[in-house]
């Protein structure tokens, strides 16, 4: 019987390499737009405007607050009651990059505030401009503090794109969903679709480690 | 006590009756002092005197309260002031150095003369490396700050502010945080900036320093400047019991 499961599951393999392309296309279009979004409202955040600020601050508590199921089913069933029409692929985008960018504006903005003030008075004193102080001055040295836990929250992140698959999306865990009813042998066929997610996860969880030690090591000089 | 400011305004430095509170505390008590250019002014005073807030006032590190504060003609807080073009022609010396951590001594000196005075990469690396020769570190233009003892990194700190040919040199006790052994070098750099004629206001206790190139030395306690005058005044005969008891302190050694 066994091997009969093993026989339906291998022909299943392309529907699983949609859900695996479809899990790493969501996650990667969301993480990069988060990021950018994520870099953005965290800088804001420590920009020195006290509205921006605290504005950006209870945003992101709301959504680290909530389940982010709950905050898919919000953009995906209760945006169309305000005539904005979405498909399951957008919504899902959209759900992901805002989660991204909420823990990644916290994780900016901590390194950003571990940039000691002397750093930003040297710069200001020598005459360069807000932008110039974050871009030549600031970023480089919160960005010593900033990508170990970036990185590790990547690894979350793609993780936390399993939950689009409850409003329809053929994601990895959809597919693991899809399978098992042709193929009655749960354990089995989600024991796959999480080796699936740890493939895809593993790197980024070992290049997390490999900054976490360099970050550790180096005291200033390391390069980005 | 206090020198009276210019009353045509040419002074490259002018406090007139300037006062700064930090919550209840009045940290700098009805400022009037003018330094003229190429002028070398020396400031000393016990610690919490408002030293420091003084010198950090004119790159508007720290902003002031009232009175005037007019620098190269400008004045602070008015609105018609760039104050961002206005410290490109200050430079400041901080006590810690705050070296640019991840860049090196040559990119430290050519960052903001690349940067804010749009000088091309090559040609500002060249007066860099000039600069650093200068303050006698030609062979650590490639070095991080970690890699340079504290002298070192102050010399860096100096470099960097020449590279922007500023009109005034600010030095926030420039050798407080160095091991004894390397103040030396760093004051003989300072001297050498101020017989270029540079204008410069040094909060420091360096008395040897202060004899040797100050025009003027300004005594500072309890945020007011109780006592001014030339350097020989100054140490042979103090005019207040304060100036007397400061002296007496940092003279003994």
């Amino acid at each position: 019987m066994i091997w009969q499961q093993l026989q339906s599951l291998a022909g299943s393999y392309p529907l699983a390499l949609r859900g695996l392309g479809m899990t790493v296309v969501l996650s990667l279009i969301s993480l990069v737009l988060g990021t950018l979004l994520g870099f953005g409202l965290g800088i804001l955040r420590t920009g020195g405007n006290r509205l921006i600020s605290v504005a950006i601050g209870a945003w992101v508590d709301l959504i680290r607050g909530t389940p982010f199921l709950v905050q898919i089913f919000l953009i995906f069933f209760i945006l169309p009651e305000f005539c904005i029409e979405l498909d399951a692929f957008t919504a899902g985008i959209i759900a992901l990059t805002n989660l991204a960018a909420c823990f990644i504006c916290e994780i900016v903005a901590a390194g950003i505030r571990s940039v000691p003030t002397g750093q930003v008075e040297a710069a200001l004193a020598s005459g360069l401009s807000r932008w110039q102080r974050m871009r030549q001055v600031v970023l480089p040295q919160a960005m010593r503090i900033v990508l170990p836990p970036l990185v590790g929250q990547y690894v979350l992140l793609i993780k936390d794109s399993s939950v689009v698959s409850a409003i329809g999306l053929t994601d990895l865990t959809r597919v693991g969903w899809l399978v098992v009813q042709r193929v009655p042998n749960g354990l089995l066929v989600f024991f796959l679709v999480g080796v699936g997610y740890f493939i895809v996860c593993y790197p980024l969880i070992m290049l997390a480690r490999r900054l976490e030690r360099r970050m550790g090591a180096a005291h200033g000089e390391v390069q980005l | 006590m206090t020198s009276s400011p210019s009353k045509n305004g040419t002074g490259m430095i002018e406090f007139r009756g300037v006062n700064k509170w930090f919550g209840a505390l009045n940290v700098l008590r009805d400022i009037t002092l003018s330094v003229e250019p190429r002028e070398v002014v020396v400031v000393c005073g016990p610690s919490g005197s408002g030293k420091s807030t003084l010198i950090r006032c004119i790159n508007g590190l720290e902003t002031i309260k009232d009175g005037d504060l007019v620098v190269d003609g400008q004045r602070l807080g008015d609105p018609a002031t760039n104050m961002t073009r206005l410290r490109t022609e200050i430079g400041f010396v901080f006590q810690s150095f705050n070296l640019y951590p991840h860049k090196t001594a040559l990119e430290n000196v050519t960052l903001a003369p690349i940067h804010v005075r749009k000088i091309p990469r090559t040609e500002a690396e060249q007066a860099g490396r000039e600069l650093l020769a200068k303050v006698g570190l030609a062979d650590k233009v490639n070095a991080y700050p970690s890699q340079l003892s504290g002298g070192q990194q102050q010399r860096v700190a100096i470099a960097r502010c020449l590279g922007m040919r500023p009109k005034i040199m600010l030095f926030d006790e420039p050798t407080s945080a160095l091991d004894p052994e390397m103040i030396s070098e760093v004051l003989d750099v300072m001297v050498a900036v101020a017989e270029e004629g540079m204008t410069m206001m040094v909060v420091t206790h360096e008395m040897g320093f202060a004899r040797k190139v100050a025009q003027r030395m300004v005594f500072m306690d309890a945020g007011a400047i109780v006592e001014s005058g030339t350097p020989d005044e100054f140490f042979a005969q103090p005019k207040t019991d304060r100036s007397r008891a400061f002296l007496s302190k940092i003279l003994r050694h």
